[in-house]
């Protein structure tokens, strides 16, 4: 049996249970909120990106009554559907800076009997042009769709070789994308424009509740920007050749998003300092009175061979302990919180979300741990310092 | 073995200065058992915690076995004290942490020990008769029972000084004279030096010399 500096600690920290216990929740606090804010803006970040790279178009032009309508479905997923004549799309094509367009038709899903799930967004594209959902079919189906067969989003709860129903005509599901966080595909099914309109034609006969979308009609048109130009001049470019459309630029909803969560972190943020300013201080004063409560065992362990150094160590010890234990504790509730509450965050904040990255996320947790750590070290350190500068007759003197 | 030259300690009150211990010189041998006598806030205690090396002289020098304890660095004197002096406190001096048989090791837990470090603890307990009471907190003995605790550990780290502050200060007239034999028993067996402040004056009888502290100055009894 020996006895060490370690269990001195650890016995001390048991010693006051709840003071213990109130340090290490200050600095869980600290830990939770960082970690949390942190992980939040990465998911947005990195959903943003998958869902664009998913996109594929650097533009989208649709009519310019839908400009708000066309936004609010890329960032937040909104089921809406708008027209315009098919005839945009040559005059889109023959634009300044266009490298290659193609259309998209949107439906909405219903209720009634004509459809097995309601409020998705039905997408027909052309294969012949299309770039955003023809190159993932090549990669994993490596054929192109049959006219009775649909891709679905990855929040679209139907699995690949299930059938689902829609405006009376039957589909079998080919493939389930991977996640993106974007609203606007994962809660999207996606088929031939041809499917699309005999759907249309035979709504009329086989469903309930027809759909009223001419043979001429198409909703948005995707273009892909010659990489001379930048997407933004492109698509002032559109704008002015053709009347009556809107050109919404992937990178500037990108933007705008960003600028909205750059104030919503710059807000967090600032609580998040004040937090931390609060635990610092919090934890010093704390630490101060707990070398004061101590300074007679301290001169105590000093008259009996202590050097200064152990004196330090007992009490950064003690500190990091706590701060290591607040860390991986508001580390795990902030975790758990994020992802039991993943849809309201989703919901709340009108943004895309997804996970990170494993190895992102566990850089997250490392530096919201080292920074939590660092919390208690710094808060204990002048206490701690003072503490084993004192000689020992006078701490056990002011200790009486 | 122990010169003490010339030392001085003041202490600053408010705008007043005050000398607990003014310019002493003492001499004492190996294997000395004496006594340090005087009347509350003469300097006794003051001058102990100089010798033990606690607090710093704003003058003079106290050379223990050849080592001039200001002359070598905070941690050899840390070191110094952990293997070759001890003390007993006059208050209550145990961690409220750790049972009897862990403060009476405490000392060990800053430096390296050969041996079994927690059978000799016990045996030391049983010497003050506490060696049923190993496995008890501070909190479940007695003051009196602490106190011997206090004295077990002075003997842990088999030091060659003994630095006791009022040492029986808590303790029954029966226990005091048991604590008191223990301590001729290590000076004549051990020769363990042993510098004893108290105010009591039977108790100083027992012991070899005394020298009284008066305002801080020093004199032969």
């Amino acid at each position: 049996m020996h006895i060490s500096i370690f269990g001195i600690a650890k016995r001390n920290l048991k010693r006051k249970f709840f003071r213990s216990v109130a340090i290490a929740l200050s600095v869980a606090v600290v830990a939770g909120t960082l970690f949390s804010i942190t992980t939040v803006m990465e998911s947005v970040e990195l959903s943003i990106m998958r869902g664009t790279a998913r996109l594929g178009a650097d533009v989208m032009v649709v009519p310019s009554d839908a400009e708000l309508k066309a936004r609010a479905a890329l960032l937040a997923g909104d089921v809406a559907t708008f027209y315009m004549p098919s005839g945009v799309m040559d005059s889109v094509r023959r634009s300044k800076g266009v490298a290659a367009v193609s259309p998209q038709i949107f439906i909405e899903s219903a209720t009634f009997d004509c459809c097995d799930i309601a409020d998705l967004r039905l997408i027909g594209f052309d294969p012949a042009t299309d770039f955003t959902i023809t190159p993932w079919l090549k990669e994993r189906l490596n054929r192109e769709l049959a006219s009775n067969e649909i891709l679905v989003g990855h929040e679209v709860a139907r699995e690949t070789g299930q059938r689902m129903k829609f405006y009376g005509n039957s589909f079998t599901v080919a493939g389930k994308l991977e996640s993106t966080g974007m609203r606007f595909i994962d809660n999207s099914v996606f088929m031939p424009m041809q499917s699309a309109r005999r759907m249309i034609s035979e709504s009329a006969t086989k469903s309930k509740k027809p759909l009223a979308i001419a043979e001429d009609r198409i909703s948005a048109v995707l273009v892909q920007v010659d990489p001379a130009y930048q997407p933004a001049q492109a698509a002032i470019y559109i704008e002015n050749a053709i009347k009556g459309v809107k050109s919404v630029v992937s990178e500037e909803v990108i933007s705008s998003v960003r600028k909205q969560l750059f104030v919503l972190l710059k807000s967090i943020l600032m609580v998040s300092v004040v937090l931390w300013i609060m635990a610092l201080l919090m934890i010093g004063v704390i630490f101060s009175m707990i070398v004061n409560e101590r300074q007679r065992e301290i001169g105590l362990l000093r008259a009996m061979g202590a050097r200064r150094n152990t004196v330090f160590g007992l009490i950064m010890l003690e500190a990091a302990a706590l701060s290591a234990l607040g860390g991986v504790v508001g580390i795990a509730a902030g975790g758990v919180l994020l992802f039991s509450f993943k849809n309201l965050i989703r919901a709340s904040l009108h943004i895309p979300y997804l996970w990170p990255e494993p190895s992102r996320f566990a850089l997250l947790i490392a530096v919201s741990l080292a920074l939590a750590f660092l919390t208690g070290i710094a808060a204990a350190l002048y206490p701690a310092a003072r503490s084993s500068r004192m000689e020992p007759f006078e701490a056990i003197r002011k200790g009486d | 073995m122990i010169e003490i030259k010339g030392i001085t300690k003041t202490y600053r009150a408010g705008s007043e200065i005050f000398k607990a211990v003014d310019n002493v010189s003492l001499s004492i041998g190996k294997g000395e058992l004496m006594s340090i006598v005087g009347h509350s806030g003469s300097g006794k205690t003051t001058l102990l915690s100089l010798i033990g090396g606690l607090t710093r002289p704003d003058s003079g020098t106290v050379v223990i076995g050849g080592t001039d304890l200001w002359s070598i660095s905070d941690d050899e004197l840390s070191a110094f004290r952990n293997r070759r002096i001890n003390f007993v406190f006059q208050f209550a001096s145990l961690i409220p942490t750790l049972t009897a048989l862990e403060n009476v090791m405490l000392p060990t837990a800053f430096g390296k020990w050969d041996g079994n470090v927690a059978a000799k603890a016990e045996e030391l307990l049983g010497m003050v008769g506490l060696g049923d009471k190993i496995n008890n907190y501070p909190s479940q003995l007695s003051g009196g029972q602490q106190r011997r605790v206090a004295i077990a550990r002075a003997f842990i780290n088999d030091p060659e000084i003994v630095l006791a502050d009022e040492p029986t200060g808590d303790l029954d007239e029966e226990t005091e004279a048991d604590i008191f034999q223990l301590f001729h028993r290590f000076n004549s067996e051990k020769g363990v030096t042993f510098i004893i402040v108290t105010h009591n004056k039977e108790l100083a009888a027992k012991t070899r010399r005394q020298v009284r502290m008066v305002h801080g100055v020093m004199g032969e009894s």
